[in-house]
């Protein structure tokens, strides 16, 4: 008995110094949270994963910044106008008959491990995709395909060498990674390395002007800025990008300061921000669409179908997937989604890129009518129950849709894309999933329709490659089923020519000709449904810091470009903080005060339900 | 319904035991009433019950249909039209119909769940009361493992791996997972009805172990299964909101009178989540879903507290 | 002192405390008390590892689809992968018993040991759950003595009104609530809080200042967790005071002359308590349930949201484990509960 009574009050009393030791701690960072301590870390929020820090591997925009950050690449993008621009190659020529390209790398380029770079770093990594044992070429294919050989002249020149001319030569965006780690790799280890700073061998040993020093996978990347950066260091300590669950919590954490940016945000939450005096919040126009993508019948890169892939094989005929066209109201999902900041898409290469995007003349437009007569006249008849069936009447159609979890546009854009497939006769399933998740259903087709976007490379190669028939699944050595590019299974021999001529056409007007004929004949085949060209709507505290690139000048994106201009040219706020602390002890007494009224509302209430009711219940 | 006014009545004639039942249920009546929290409860309670079934009527489906829906602002504020007392949701559809509708998911989720529950825990519980030897022990066993299962962690892995294309899933899973406390209380009372002297007659006069589990039993113990039951209705509706929340409930769009499925407080809660409703100030949107899951439980549960009382005397005494 | 006193274990019998044994020799009882428990607890264990193993296997479709929707696996894995599913099902269940707690298992979607992914967010969910479990605590307990010491009293039916309504309450809704309250500086208070993540950017957490930090992000979902429990916590030991109430000691300890405080005390609460304590040991696996919302509302790194993330990418492996850990802790949680209470509580022989 006793002792019970003296652990209960020994428990007591060291509860109530916990609890009164928490409370001031509290205030005390209440105080402190503005000031800064020192380190300017710039914190980056954002909602999409890095799916993989394996620049083989991950597809999300979220992990390309992160390799941006950490590797160089032969030549960049301009912050100006996207022209390209030296990088690890400070200057490069090519022959007279465009098939000999010599580049001069940097001489005092070294990597976080302290190893120079050299051009045979430079030679590996390109061998290693030309060679693509593994799964090397799913990312950086389409730049290599051109290239004959690869081979160091001395120290920092590399010279290659191409069957055809091509244009591709001047944007190598592969990430030139440290032969002395990476050929410890070898192809069966490659789908499995993660590349974190803990793996082995360590990852993430890049040229780049930041390293990344811890990972949270799924929550935190954590970057050190590189003070021996051969480009000059940067202004600020480090970066760190933070996941958020939800477009409110990311709007949340920006206003409450616990992140310096927050990108690609909800309209309608951008515009609660719009009159924040301490935030900057900026709409930029944007490289990119949102589409949905139809399951033209899945299938291998040598033309086989991918075992236990899923697709309906209605989706094979392109009338249904023009009457699918036909019945979704871009309009009202620019409206819904973008809640107006934005424009409903055509092509998939968007207005930003004027050159190179086709007006299409006379787009499809919402019109339910005409999508059920075309079904109705292909022999889709509708049944009792709603729902057509095969012209031989054998399967009902039912899809099966996904959407992402982390993106809210999608979720809405897929839900009510369930409405208007029900109008014309089509019944469907929705499950939402992670992007993670979406790919490997993607790859393995199991798929009937779903809801993705793509960022476009200011070069109209890469994205013009994704419909090629060579970008579809494919089948490593081991028979594992890998995703392409290619999410839609178009695959078109006279697609494949135009794409391999614009890739050599070195005269950039006639490129552009061949380009738009490529966008004119996915629309034609409706291999997408590119339903809207959204603005880029991002916002930073401009009270902590300044002077951000835009990419291109003018009306750019200010992070998650090509390049990483914003990176290192931010500084951070000096003066101006010095009434933060009464404001800052102002509003702990708020929510003092408000916890007080809180607890009071509440207790009033709660009389109040008693009142009504009665006490002798227990 | 008799109370534990027990005594032999194994072969009374049958107008008597309906008379006598009447009674009993008549001072049951009159007893439960008296109660003002209990009947507190049963009025929060047909109010939704009310809800649910008038909810096609009032609210027709079109007020559902995203599609339909698309000419109404995002979260756009209440107004006077009595749709739109308690303004849109995100893609513009009516926070009221989405209230009433979700009123049917949470009340057949959460009565059809526990009266699973409720057949499986008091099977479970009869029988390891009942039966001595290997049988019993299994079953008692059994209930013990299944009460260390960590609940919710178990429902949610049940209806991630199950899919969530239709409501009677959840039923299901929620079903299967929640008798456990019904078993153990059954299993005591079980024990403590066999103990009286009249169900030893009853073995004596050679009754089967059926006729005095069903006879004897089982009338002694439903008073208490039932009382358990309601208040295990209220954390099923708790579990399946979880479950909504995060997005593990069939959200297919009702489009007929007959469905019952879709719209469901917890996927309401999701959505606002998702949307921003908090930092768009549209409490409408974030507040009543979650104000109805609580009366909804906060009824069952007074109403499962009040039948504990009257139906157990000692507890009464409290 | 106390005597047997039927209605205090029918409490503990509402608290899923059902094992009272009987047994002459206290010490001697206690060990062989605490060994057969052990024993049960590893039936139960096994009955776990059964279970974890066939609610895997109700997953409809090709297994291999589920490993393959992930990418973080190689070709020999693969290969490996396949020839296991391929096999029998008690042949799997026999592979799966050769490694029952997952030691040799890759969570898919990080491609780490899936001990180590948890072992990464452990300490969060354990600073989430200890400072919840601490706040529901005191103040439930408080609630709870001062409601029963003055049955019927103003503060009693206010506190149970709240209490109640608070039993009812989603936890998660209750953590959007107070971010909305005191994150989004929407309404009336401004943002003091913050309402994601468990410590601030770039901040060591075993610095003052990152202690510092930990606290305040860890307030809100604490707040929200705590909430919903302490209304269990207060309804049970308020429960108990009254039947602690009804006892003849106090009655003669009135007669005696004692204080009401000192009554209260010294006789009371102790008495009292212990049902309640049992239910916090006991309510672990349904507070760890709450977890998997509440860090989901406040992005909150620690094994909720893991589990939640595992679910989005169906990550098996990784939610076999996460599953696995969270019945062994409860379990453990069970056995403490039970050995604790026999040896603080002498009315229960062993």
């Amino acid at each position: 008995m006793s002792r019970t009574r003296r652990s209960l009050r020994w428990g007591a009393v060291a509860i109530a110094g916990m609890v009164a030791g928490l409370l001031p701690l509290v205030t005390i960072n209440g105080a402190q949270a503005v000031e800064q301590d020192g380190e300017n870390i710039f914190v980056v929020g954002e909602l999409q994963k890095v799916d993989n820090l394996n620049p083989f591997k991950g597809i999300t925009v979220a992990a390309y910044e992160t390799w941006a950050l950490t590797y160089n690449t032969l030549t960049g993008y301009s912050a100006e106008d996207f022209s390209p621009v030296p990088q690890l190659a400070e200057s490069w020529e090519a022959s007279d008959d465009n098939l000999t390209w010599t580049y001069h790398l940097v001489d005092n380029a070294t990597f976080t491990d302290g190893e120079p770079l050299t051009a045979d770093d430079v030679v590996y990594t390109f061998k290693r995709v030309i060679a693509g044992e593994s799964i090397e070429k799913t990312n950086y294919g389409s730049y290599v395909r051109n290239i004959e050989t690869v081979k160091a002249t001395d120290d920092y020149t590399v010279v290659m060498t191409v069957k055809e001319p091509t244009p591709v030569m001047n944007n190598l965006q592969i990430p030139i990674l440290p032969e002395h780690i990476w050929s410890e790799i070898d192809s069966n280890e490659l789908p499995k390395y993660t590349n974190e700073p803990d793996s082995d061998p360590p990852g993430m040993v890049g040229s780049g002007p930041f390293k990344l020093v811890e990972v949270v996978q799924g929550q935190s990347y954590r970057f050190e800025a590189n003070p021996d950066y051969w480009a000059g260091a940067p202004n600020i300590d480090g970066v760190e990008f933070k996941i958020y669950q939800n477009d409110n919590s990311l709007v949340t954490a920006l206003e409450n300061g616990e992140i310096d940016f927050a990108d690609d945000l909800d309209a309608k939450l951008f515009a609660t921000l719009e009159g924040n005096p301490d935030i900057a919040a900026e709409s930029s126009v944007n490289p990119a669409f949102s589409y949905i993508t139809m399951n033209g019948g899945a299938k291998l890169t040598d033309g086989s179908p991918i075992p236990g892939a899923t697709g309906h094989p209605s989706l094979q005929d392109p009338v249904v997937r023009e009457a699918i066209h036909y019945a979704i109201d871009k309009e009202a999902l620019v409206e819904r989604t973008l809640d107006g900041r934005g424009e409903p898409g055509d092509t998939f290469i968007p207005p930003i890129y004027e050159d190179q995007h086709l007006e299409i003349e006379d787009p499809i437009t919402y019109d339910p009518d005409h999508a059920n007569e075309l079904l109705d006249q292909a022999g889709y008849t509708l049944g009792p129950d709603g729902v057509r069936t095969m012209p031989d009447g054998s399967d009902p159609l039912v899809y099966q849709l996904y959407d992402r979890s982390t993106s809210k546009t999608s979720q809405t854009t897929m839900e009510l894309v369930q409405g208007w497939l029900k109008d014309i006769g089509i019944d469907s399933n929705l499950e939402t999933v992670s992007e993670n998740r979406l790919y490997g259903i993607a790859g393995d087709g199991t798929f009937d329709m779903y809801e993705w976007g793509w960022s476009d490379e200011p070069d109209p190669d890469y994205m013009t490659s994704v419909f090629t028939c060579g970008q579809m699944s494919y089948t490593s050595a081991s028979g594992k089923v890998w995703a392409g590019l290619n999410d839609s299974f178009y695959c078109n021999k006279e697609y494949d020519e135009v794409y391999e001529a614009q890739a050599t056409e070195m005269d950039p007007a006639k490129r552009n000709e061949l380009v738009k004929q490529a966008q004119q004949m996915v629309y034609d085949a409706n291999a997408y449904i590119i339903y809207e060209y959204y603005d880029y709507l991002q916002a930073y505290r401009s009270d902590r810091y300044t002077n951000f690139t835009r990419q291109p000048t003018g009306d750019g994106p200010l992070l998650f470009q090509y390049g990483i201009y914003s990176y290192l040219t931010i500084e951070p706020v000096t003066d101006g903080g010095s009434d933060s602390d009464s404001t800052n002890t102002a509003l702990i007494i708020g929510g003092v005060a408000a916890a007080a009224v809180l607890v009071g509302v509440i207790v009033w209430l709660a009389t109040r339900g008693r009142r009504s009711s009665e006490s002798d219940v227990e | 319904m008799t109370t534990e006014t027990a005594e032999p009545v194994t072969r009374s004639p049958r107008a008597i035991a309906w008379s006598r039942r009447r009674t009993s249920t008549a001072r049951f009546l009159r007893n439960f009433a008296s109660y003002r929290t209990g009947m507190f409860g049963v009025g929060i309670l047909v109010f939704f019950v009310l809800v649910a079934l008038t909810a096609p009527l009032i609210f027709p489906v079109r007020l559902l249909n995203p599609n339909l829906n698309l000419d109404n602002e995002s979260l756009c504020h209440p107004s006077w039209d009595f749709y739109y007392w308690l303004g849109c949701d995100d893609l513009g559809r009516s926070v009221m119909a989405e209230l009433a509708w979700g009123a049917r998911p949470s009340l057949i989720v959460g009565i059809t769940a526990s009266i699973i529950a409720m057949v499986i825990g008091t099977l479970v519980g009869i029988a390891s009361g009942h039966f001595r030897g290997l049988f019993g022990g299994s079953m008692e066993r059994l209930t013990d493992w299944f009460l260390v299962l960590p609940f919710v962690p178990l429902v949610i892995v049940l209806q991630a791996v199950l899919g969530q294309t239709s409501i009677w899933v959840t039923v299901l899973v929620l079903g299967i997972t929640s008798w456990p406390g019904t078993a153990r209380l059954v299993r005591a009372q079980t024990l403590s009805v066999e103990a009286r002297p009249y169900i030893e007659r009853a073995k004596v006069l050679g009754n089967s172990d059926w006729a005095q589990m069903t006879h004897h039993v089982l009338p002694n113990v439903m008073p208490l299964v039932i009382a358990n039951t309601t208040l295990t209705v209220a954390i099923v509706v708790l579990s399946m909101t979880t479950l909504a929340f995060l997005g593990l409930f069939d959200d297919s769009i009702p489009t007929s009178a007959f469905e019952v499925g879709g719209i469901s407080w917890g996927g309401m809660l999701d959505a606002a989540d998702g949307s921003g409703a908090a930092l768009l100030g549209a409490w409408w949107f974030l507040i009543p879903p979650g104000l109805c899951v609580i009366a909804v439980v906060l009824a069952f549960t007074l109403i499962g507290r009040t039948l504990e009382i009257v139906l157990n005397p000692r507890l009464g005494s409290d | 002192m106390a005597q047997i006193n039927p209605s205090n274990i029918e409490s503990l019998d509402l608290a899923r405390k059902g094992e009272v044994q009987r047994r002459p020799s206290r010490v001697a009882g206690l060990s062989r008390f605490t060994g057969r428990r052990l024993l049960t607890g590893l039936g139960t264990l096994a009955f776990v590892l059964v279970v974890n193993f066939f609610i895997f296997q109700l997953l409809p479709g090709d297994p291999l689809a589920r490993y393959k929707g992930a990418r973080e696996i190689s070709a020999e894995d693969l290969q490996k992968l396949r020839e296991e599913l391929d096999a029998p099902i008690w042949e799997q269940f026999f592979n799966y018993l050769k490694d029952p707690l997952q030691l040799d298992s890759f969570s898919t979607i990080q491609g780490k040991h899936v001990w180590d992914v948890i072992w990464a967010a452990l300490p969060w969910t354990l600073c989430l759950l200890g400072t919840a479990t601490i706040m529901a605590t005191i103040i439930g307990i408080w609630i709870g003595i001062r409601a029963g010491w003055k049955r019927g009293s103003r503060f009693d039916r206010v506190s149970t009104g709240v209490t109640l309504f608070l039993y009812a309450t989603p936890e998660f809704w209750l953590g959007l609530i107070l971010i909305l309250l005191f994150s989004t500086g929407v309404w009336i208070f401004p943002g003091i809080f913050p309402s994601s993540s468990a410590i601030d950017a770039g901040v060591s957490p075993g610095s003052l200042e990152g202690i510092i930090s930990i606290a305040y992000h860890t307030i809100l979902p604490a707040a929200a967790l705590a909430a919903v429990y302490l209304a269990d916590y207060s309804l049970i030991m308020r429960a108990s005071m009254v039947d602690e109430l009804g006892q003849d000691y106090l009655t003669t300890a009135r007669a005696k002359g004692l204080m009401d405080r000192a009554i209260r005390r010294n006789h009371a609460v102790p008495n009292a308590s212990l049902p309640t304590i049992t239910l916090i040991f006991l309510n672990i696996g349904f507070v760890i349930g709450g977890a998997i919302t509440v860090e989901t509302v406040f992005s909150y790194p620690g094994l909720g949201l893991l589990t939640w993330d595992a679910i989005q990418n169906q990550d098996l492996p990784l939610l076999q484990a996460l599953f696995l850990l969270f019945s062994v802790s409860v379990i453990v949680f069970n056995i403490l509960a039970d050995i604790a209470i026999a040896i603080v509580d002498p009315r229960i022989r062993v």
